[in-house]
């Protein structure tokens, strides 16, 4: 028994720094010279550590642009979900309407709709609407998820009706029900979706290559993508270092939220 | 009026849904309809332009589209290198994270520190990930190759090699995915009875036997999700091929979304591009249903 435990444990390191050597390539890597990087074979600790690459890449690409393009993105496009999704998640939990559980699977069942089926017609809908090269045009469309319904729903089924009812009894109208009891009530949900949503955000790539045009909108994966492609100049420690300010917020993010990320992750998985 | 009123039911739900409606409306449903429709129409993109929103120009041409699709050599193409990237990345992962949940149930030192590390390649977005691959896997700087050459072996130029560029791309997605499937088969190995083990244990089962015999079946609704979910993401690779090799070398690396995008985006085929996605989502409905059917059927 104890023998098998210390393999267990070896293997666990083994495979956890294996999936961490990427992640580590890329930060030393960032901080090695314009000459060091191009190296064979490649030092495996840089030499003398060039913080300055940050900076100049940052100055380089405008980048404070493009981080706040990506915020100001993401943020009102999370706090919509979320606050939009559980609004329909407590319909479809707590309310009786015509067609309820038709309109409910039927929104299930397009969750196996390939994406890539609604890149045209949204590229198309989108400009008609006015929104193409706008960043509303990636905020406004996808305020809603047929996952962030589906996730809060699952834990609002499970908050008692005679709680409900007691509120409504004592004189709470239905909206202040929702704000005052079935959202503190919910709260480990709604933080799991606020992190899954915003990583998806922040890392969204296909929508704004079809909807941005000009490089003053661009979120930080596009303008990532378009460096890449004339990257003829630049040296690539300074390609990484700007890939690197790229998952610093998802990743702070994961990192201070990890275990309401995780649980939320785990409590839905089972649910569902 | 009251029983209109009382088959309408809680008249407040609507308000609630009022947003989800809207937003679901113009950006799912009605894409998923414009799509069908477009599908089977020769539109012009000049048309398409002075259109208004919930109108659909062109003349209807029956399946011209998709025999136009299906008698296209490099749809053919497409389909084979998507289903290539499935036949390597769905096994792979669906074992990689088994094994990963499997590992991370024990109490193992520092066994939380190391299952937030598989998780975080998760959070790094398609783009950097890929931008870190073709750094490692770089041909003539990489550290794969690096780490060959002190075994005595040449690497090739990875990416730019037709034989090893897909691989390379199902390496990163696997690195990227796993952590999380590896969450999701935890939550089911911990809701798997402790008693069935120790029964087996009393039986004398083997380590094999008892995953043979009570974890892989009694994971199975999980898998079947795990699957499904994996094929949904096999079937939209494109991230990926347009960071790393933009479908190249020799269109060995072109998948069927990166087709669909070229068409839509670089062509103007729009009707192409539809009657193509359109086939794509009837092999996933396909896939699915029969999925699920043979889940259902071993499981009785």
């Amino acid at each position: 028994m104890k023998r098998s435990n210390v393999l267990s444990t070896v293997i666990l390191w083994a495979i956890g720094i294996l999936f961490l050597i990427p992640v580590y390539w890329v930060l030393a890597s960032s901080l090695k010279g314009d000459l060091e990087i191009t190296r064979f074979p490649p030092t495996f600790f840089p030499e003398t550590l060039v913080w300055q690459n940050y900076p100049d890449i940052w100055d380089k690409l405008k980048i404070s642009v493009t981080f706040t393009n990506s915020l100001l993105v993401a943020v009102p496009t999370v706090t919509l979900t979320v606050l939009f999704s559980s609004m329909a998640g407590y319909a479809f939990s707590k309310k009786r309407f015509l067609g309820r559980d038709a309109m409910f699977s039927g929104l299930i069942a397009t969750m196996i709709v390939p994406p890539t089926v609604l890149l045209l017609p949204l590229y198309f809908i989108i400009t008609k609407l006015g929104m193409f090269d706008s960043l509303l045009g990636l905020i406004l469309p996808f305020s809603v998820t047929v996952f962030a319904i589906f996730f809060t729903k699952q834990y609002i089924d499970d908050i008692p009706d005679e709680m409900l009812e007691a509120a409504k009894i004592d004189g709470s109208g239905d909206f202040r029900t929702f704000t005052q009891i079935v959202v503190p009530l919910i709260r480990p949900a709604i933080t799991a979706l606020v992190i899954i949503d915003f990583v998806q955000n922040w890392n969204s790539f296909t929508m704004p290559l079809v909807l941005l045009q000009s490089e003053a909108n661009y979120t930080l994966p596009l303008k990532l993508a378009v460096m890449l492609q004339n990257s003829d100049n630049i040296p690539w420690s300074k390609i990484l270092a700007a890939n690197v300010m790229s998952l610093l917020p998802a990743l702070a993010v994961f990192l201070v939220l990890q275990k309401q990320f995780v649980n939320g992750l785990m409590a839905g998985a089972v649910k569902g | 009026m009251k029983l209109v009123r009382s088959k309408l039911g809680d008249l407040n739900a609507y308000l609630f849904l009022l947003p989800s409606i809207v937003v679901l409306g113009l950006f799912l449903i009605y894409p998923i309809i414009w799509s069908v429709i477009v599908s089977f129409k020769d539109i012009k993109p000049i048309a398409l332009k002075t259109a208004g929103l919930f109108e659909i120009p062109g003349s209807f041409v029956g399946f011209d589209n998709y025999a136009a699709a299906l008698h296209n050599p490099l749809f053919f193409k497409a389909v084979f290198n998507t289903a290539y990237f499935g036949v390597l990345f769905i096994p792979l992962s669906v074992f990689g994270s088994v094994f990963l949940a499997m590992l991370v149930n024990q109490k193992l030192k520092g066994v939380n520190f190391v299952r937030s590390i598989f998780f975080i390649p998760y959070i790094i977005s398609i783009v950097s990930g890929s931008l870190i691959f073709m750094f490692l896997f770089n041909g003539d700087k990489g550290l794969v190759n690096a780490l060959l050459q002190k075994l005595g072996l040449t690497g090739p130029n990875w990416l730019a090699n037709a034989v090893w560029a897909m691989p390379v791309i199902v390496l990163m997605s696997c690195w990227r995915n796993i952590g999380y499937y590896m969450i999701i088969y935890l939550s089911g190995l911990q809701n798997i009875p402790k008693d069935l083990y120790e029964v087996a244990d009393v039986e004398g089962a083997t380590k094999i036997q008892k995953f043979r015999y009570i974890t892989w079946p009694l994971l199975s609704r999980i898998s079947l999700v795990v699957m499904i979910l994996l094929l949904i993401h096999s079937l939209n690779v494109f991230q990926e091929i347009y960071i790393m090799t933009g479908g190249g070398p020799g269109d060995s690396t072109i998948t069927v979304p990166f087709l669909i995008y070229n068409r839509a985006f670089k062509y103007y085929e729009f009707g192409p591009a539809a009657a193509m996605s359109y086939l794509l989502f009837i092999f996933v409905v396909g896939i699915t249903i029969i999925q699920r059917k043979l889940v259902e059927r071993r499981l009785g």
